[in-house]
């Protein structure tokens, strides 16, 4: 395997773009990667473009090589994912994964979404699925393990709240966050009950967005100053066995110690962390999976302060998709373009000083009691 | 049951057709239908076409009736497929093949409802299809109260 870097990235604002297109919104946030990344168009050598729903909303398919022919990409291979919230993240995986087995010096990868339409109404995980004729939607997966994570660890209300008021402080520092106002623990708990106990601010919003990445080789970045090492990029489904514990999330635990173990380090290697808080439990699991605290500890993890900005390990410092919004076929690679600047140390006031090891977190649908997709990208400079 | 709703049952169809059974009287309880796979003793919900663990066939077979609840939650927000709101869903672990299945639950039951209470299947006619035709759907309710 060759190695991997990120020599260019971009990101539009997320929030609601009525008047722009999928494509208009996805062909910025390329435009942007390629002029960071100092490399002209004619030197990809693939081009991944990550959808979750536009196939569900439009009726539009394969819309990556529309985006990528507007910003002078063609004559190479174009391939569109879709991996639930995972999408972005997925084409991540595959473009690292071309560029390490040296198959192309260079790839695109661009992840959009266009969703804020009237009626949205909750998302699912297909329409046909046994779960989703059942009343599943996405908050009641969360819900459903918060209870238990409540039942088994005695974890509070104002634990969970706790998460969604550290996310919004981080975002006021982020100017692509969709919520940057801060909120208090009393507003959170006060706000509209969605699931119990998850009220409507511990659920991620929707947004329309996009961001980019430009990977390259390494003979490709030796000229670039600001290039960031892909350490690893890795993508697991679940087993699906029965019974699944609900709080010790079999696919978060099994993809974060891939990755550990893939880059080489430890949870105490990192010096920030972007992860999948689609909703407040979910950070809360996810620092348990990721080995920030112990299995049960989560919510007095955040509690204490541990995952905030200046704290041991900061988790979401771009406000999370509690705060910059969920456009699903983005966010994955939002996520990346955290780290990225991170560890550039071009964050501005919301910079992790001293940043050097990087992980961006992702997971994607549901399928009996576990998720359909988790990947975990580890990143270093 | 008269012959007129004994028609009327049978032209509302079930969702996820096959896995649960719709008794013909009210003296047979409603059970949820899986799979089994002889080779790994393996009980499946629902049925796969083949063994995940070995690739074998996997014959139908009744999963369970009634269980305990390890988690559950109630949907506030605008409900989809025209289910009630608020409505109830929870992970119930059966009795027998030990399974922890996802399923609706009773939503005139949800204040009383707590984890590890026992609750069995009934069916009965709740939401639709997601095109405004009314559907059969699996739902769990209270044991004391679970009757047909």
């Amino acid at each position: 395997m060759k190695e991997v870097f990120v020599i260019g990235s971009g990101i539009i604002p997320f929030g609601r773009h009525h008047e722009r297109s999928l494509v208009d919104m996805g062909a910025e946030a390329a435009y942007l990667a390629l002029k960071d990344s100092g490399l002209t168009p004619s030197r990809m050598g693939v081009g991944f473009f990550a959808n979750g729903l536009a196939g569900r909303l439009f009726g539009d398919h394969t819309v990556g090589q529309n985006v990528f022919w507007e910003v002078g990409i063609n004559r190479i291979p174009v391939i569109n994912v879709e991996n639930a919230c995972t999408s972005g993240s997925t084409g991540f995986y595959l473009a690292r994964n071309m560029v390490a087995a040296g198959q192309v010096e260079a790839a695109i990868v661009v992840g959009a979404e266009k969703m804020c339409v009237p009626e949205f109404g909750l998302i699912n995980s297909g329409e046909t699925e046994i779960d989703t004729q059942l009343g599943m939607v996405a908050p009641a997966g969360f819900a459903l393990r918060a209870v238990r994570h409540m039942q088994e660890f005695g974890t509070t209300v104002e634990q969970l709240a706790q998460v969604a008021v550290k996310n919004r402080g981080h975002a006021a520092e982020n100017p692509v966050a969709q919520f940057r106002e801060p909120v208090t623990v009393k507003e959170v708990l006060e706000s509209p009950m969605i699931v119990d106990p998850l009220t409507r601010l511990q659920c991620c919003p929707i947004a329309d967005g996009a961001a980019a990445v430009v990977l390259a080789s390494g003979s490709l970045a030796s000229h670039a100053e600001r290039k960031v090492r892909v350490d690893a990029a890795v993508l697991c489904t679940g087993s699906y066995g029965n019974p699944q514990d609900l709080v010790r999330w079999e696919t978060d635990y099994t993809t974060c110690g891939l990755a550990y173990e893939n880059a080489g380090i430890s949870p105490e290697d990192l010096d920030l962390v972007e992860c999948h808080d689609a909703f407040t439990i979910s950070e809360i699991l996810h620092y348990e999976a990721l080995g920030l605290c112990k299995e049960g500890e989560g919510g007095r993890f955040v509690e204490e302060g541990h995952s905030k900005l200046g704290g041991r390990i900061p988790v979401n410092v771009s406000g999370g998709l509690l705060s910059r919004g969920h456009p699903v076929g983005a966010t994955g690679v939002a996520q990346i373009y955290e780290i990225v600047t991170q560890l550039r140390g071009e964050a501005g006031p919301r910079q992790v000083a001293g940043a050097r090891v990087g992980l961006a977190h992702c997971m994607g649908g549901d399928k009996a009691g576990d998720s359909k997709s988790c990947t975990v990208a580890v990143f270093s400079v | 049951m008269n012959d007129f709703e004994q028609q009327r049952k049978s032209d509302i169809r079930p969702v996820n057709p096959g896995t649960f059974t719709i008794p013909e009287d009210s003296e047979t309880p409603p059970e949820l239908t899986g799979g089994f796979c002889p080779s790994c003793r393996a009980s499946y919900y629902p049925r796969p076409k083949y063994c995940p663990g070995c690739l074998g066939e996997v014959t139908v077979r009744p999963v369970g009736r009634c269980g305990t609840i390890h988690s559950f939650t109630i949907i506030r927000t605008r409900p989809p497929l025209g289910l009630p709101q608020p409505y109830g869903v929870g992970f119930i672990d059966l009795a027998g093949t030990g399974l922890r299945v996802f399923g609706l639950l009773d939503p005139d039951q949800l204040q009383e409802m707590r984890i590890g209470d026992r609750v069995c299947l009934s069916v009965r006619e709740l939401g639709h299809d997601g095109r405004g035709e009314t559907r059969v759907r699996p739902v769990f309710t209270l044991e004391s109260g679970s009757t047909q």
